[in-house]
């Protein structure tokens, strides 16, 4: 009797097991293929010497990592990446909660609005960026002909370093709007009235009632969108490639144009993986600060 | 209970279903043999062992032909690859646009790690040398014997170039030279003689007429540098040469730190910031016919497409002088994969043999700007009608005997264009001191050559 109830059990474990495997499988295998094993490959090829076409990649150990640390070019491009995603992320975070609070309100023409706030979010970044780049234009942009009516020219946005930086941001933050704004407006929706009328009972002025219910309110979501879109401006490609290509000299170039540049221009897969490498440590650990502190902070229903 | 264990089962059935529908997905192979993940990207094969089978028994063979023409060049490339197929039944070229000649070599290396490569391919000056010491591309010789092609009648100096160790590897196709480029119209306006000037020097006189000011920005410049992603470091290669300086000699040595090297990168830095004359563009093509520069020097390949988008005449020149004369030739040859059958192979020298023959080398040429690479070409009625119709063309003809193959550090070393652009770029846009900023790039392209010298040493001994 205790023998037959124990092979019943592992018989049953048996098919548990098994149904676990097959209800996993399909995407381990999937995420093994497409996401660990370009990691662990990525991981190897940081450390040897090859440029794609030679059949034999020559093991160096840590020398990528002393080229790619000791460039001079490195640290500039790790503050670009540092100012695009905090300007990025920032300006769409404070933008888009100030336009979502506007079309929040019972105005006349929002929903027309709104769907031209978010219709950049669906097109290609590669158009964006071609049709920014004769915005731009320092001498027949539209840009220049709207300083032009107030009697100031037009720097040399794409052409000049100092500009290039924030004009890239500009498109990015103009392109990316659209989602921060959509989701802000489901969060606004998702505050209980109960709480406004109770604050408003209680004598709280609009900025308290702004500061004490929709800001706590907002929190989870302004939280998801930190959390997104941080890590969306670390993998931002299609706009710099296009409308500077990382130039002028190195004035747009972000790590993930770096490791485009070293992979795919001078195709250096070594020097090019380090970068992958610094990339995928820089994303874990600001992720892990983001879930650690940050959440913590936030208010959820 | 019963019911549980159905719907179990049930939806066991349907993982099992889905799962290799998913597995069929990723993989795009036959479901005989699910890949585990970590053999399926296989370790990278050789350039050299692509597979080696033919696909194609019957009568006509298809050739892939990757390529990295487009708008007008592509139209007359098109039109090219129609000529062939119209002309005989045995092969069909089907021709592929990939993009720029940097995209085009991107995809190739691709395509030989994935084994998916074309039959023909076109490789810029800058990139067939790369796939040559990998041993990706073919020995061409016995084939052009086998398609009756005779090297013979092509422009030495182009046809040098794709040779090593007297076995050729690259054939001429779409040849330039940089040419001076020039607004008749604006030229007129400022009262300057109708011609491109002799030296920079000239040139230098004749800017201060040219340009417009609003204020601190110049609306109009006398001239535009392209940027280092255009190629800027191929047009500096015959500047250089006339100051007397080079980027390397032949053994690989780097030579960027030359005096004369130098004062030609002082000479660039001078013209966008101290004499002010000249801008760095992003699309000197766009500047150039827009009126915002007016002059540039450009590849003879977009002459006939500046000259049809122009709304003013356009005149053209030899390059300035400084020291001495000096261009240099460019564009692209034609490569045949190594991997491939033999029969794709000598189809795709077929189609070379056609595009370059004496006529057919006329019609590109005329189409397009490129240099007609066989010298009958040149004596055939309809160029001589060609030429005297458009001097502008006869002008980029005879302005070929007078140039010479770029400096290995451009051709030969990985990225030795964008190296020596970026360095370019630092002078003209940051304003970098020229001496400092080239003996970066000398030790940046001494480092890029090892590994190529390294190849090399294997390949030729």
């Amino acid at each position: 009797m205790l023998q037959k109830q124990t092979r019943h059990v592992t018989m049953r474990e048996r098919r548990e097991w098994l149904l676990f495997a097959l209800l996993l499988g399909p995407n381990l295998f999937l995420f093994g293929l497409f996401t660990y094993w370009p990691l662990l490959y990525n991981f190897y090829l940081s450390f040897v010497s090859w440029n794609f076409l030679r059949p034999r990649k020559r093991f160096v150990w840590f020398e990528n990592y002393a080229e790619v640390f000791s460039q001079p070019q490195f640290w500039t491009i790790v503050w670009n990446t540092a100012i695009f995603a905090l300007f990025s992320v920032g300006l769409t975070l404070l933008i888009g909660l100030a336009l979502a609070l506007l079309l929040n309100q019972p105005l006349r023409y929002r929903n027309g609005a709104r769907a031209v706030l978010f219709s950049p979010v669906i097109m290609s970044g590669a158009v964006v960026a071609v049709v920014w780049s004769y915005i731009f234009d320092p001498r027949y942009g539209l840009i220049d002909q709207l300083l032009g009516l107030i009697g100031l020219s037009s720097p040399n946005w794409l052409g000049d370093p100092a500009w290039a930086m924030p004009a890239v941001i500009m498109v990015y933050v103009w392109k990316n709007l659209g989602y921060a704004v959509v989701i802000y407006l489901a969060g606004l929706q998702g505050i209980p009235r109960e709480l406004y009328d109770a604050a408003r009972v209680d004598g709280a002025a609009p900025w308290d009632r702004f500061w004490h219910v929709t800001l706590p309110g907002l929190s989870p979501v302004a939280f998801f969108l930190s959390v997104t879109s941080i890590l969306a401006t670390f993998q931002a490609f299609d706009i710099i490639k296009v409308l500077t290509n990382g130039g002028p000299v190195i004035a747009t170039t972000t790590l993930i144009f770096h490791l485009y540049d070293l992979g795919f221009v001078s195709y250096n897969a070594g020097e090019a993986g380090v970068i992958a490498i610094v990339l995928f440590a820089i994303m874990l650990i600001l992720t892990i600060i983001q879930l650690r502190y940050l959440e913590q902070r936030v208010a959820y229903s | 209970m019963d019911q549980l264990k159905l719907t179990r089962r049930q939806m066991l059935r349907m993982m099992l279903a889905g799962g290799s529908v998913a597995a069929l997905a990723a993989c795009g192979t036959a479901p005989a043999a699910p890949t585990t993940p970590t053999d399926a990207p296989a370790a990278p094969a050789a350039a050299t062992t692509a597979p080696a089978q033919v696909s194609q028994t019957g009568s006509t063979v298809t050739i892939t032909y990757w390529g990295s023409f487009s708008g007008n060049l592509g139209e007359a490339e098109q039109a090219m690859v129609q000529r062939f197929n119209e002309s005989q039944s045995d092969i069909v070229v089907d021709y592929q646009f990939q993009g720029s000649y940097e995209e085009t070599a991107q995809k190739y290396t691709a395509g030989l790690q994935a084994n998916t490569i074309p039959d023909l391919i076109l490789l810029s000056d800058v990139w067939w040398f790369g796939f040559y010491v990998a041993g990706a591309i073919s020995e061409l010789d016995g084939l052009a014997q086998q398609a009756g092609l005779d090297f013979s009648d092509y422009e030495p100096v182009l046809l040098n170039e794709g040779n090593r160790q007297g076995k050729q590897f690259w054939i001429p196709f779409a040849r330039s030279t940089p040419l001076f480029y020039y607004n008749k119209d604006l030229w007129a306006e400022a009262g300057l003689p109708d011609r491109a000037p002799e030296t920079w020097a000239e040139f230098g006189e004749w800017a201060p007429q040219l340009i417009q000011r609003d204020g601190s920005t110049l609306t109009r410049s006398a001239f535009v540098h392209p940027d280092g992603a255009s190629y800027i470091a191929w047009l500096f290669q015959g500047v250089t040469w006339q100051h007397g300086g080079k980027y390397s000699n032949e053994d690989f040595t780097m030579t960027m730190t030359d005096e004369n090297t130098v004062r030609a990168a002082q000479f660039y830095q001078d013209t966008v910031r101290d004499m002010g004359w000249a801008t760095l563009g992003q699309d000197i093509n766009r500047d150039f016919l827009g009126g915002a520069a007016a002059a540039m020097m450009a590849s003879t390949g977009g002459l006939a497409g500046i000259t049809a988008n122009a709304t003013f005449p356009v005149g053209v020149g030899f390059l300035p002088k400084e020291a001495n004369f000096g261009c240099c030739t460019g564009g692209a040859g034609l490569a045949i994969p190594s991997g491939i059958p033999d029969e794709k192979k000598l189809a795709a020298m077929t189609y070379i043999a056609f595009a370059t023959n004496t006529e057919q080398a006329g019609t590109w040429a005329r189409d397009t700007g490129y240099m007609p690479v066989r010298i009958s070409t040149k004596q055939t009625p309809d160029m001589v009608a060609f030429f005297e119709a458009n001097p502008n063309f006869k002008t980029a003809v005879d302005q070929l005997p007078l140039t010479r193959a770029q400096d290995a550090a451009r051709v030969f070393v990985r990225n030795g264009d964008q190296i020596i652009g970026k360095g370019l770029e630092r002078i003209i846009v940051n304003g970098e001191v020229p001496a400092t900023v080239f003996a970066d790039i000398d030790a940046e392209l001494t480092r890029a050559a090892e590994p190529i010298l390294e190849d090399l040493r294997e390949v030729e001994g």
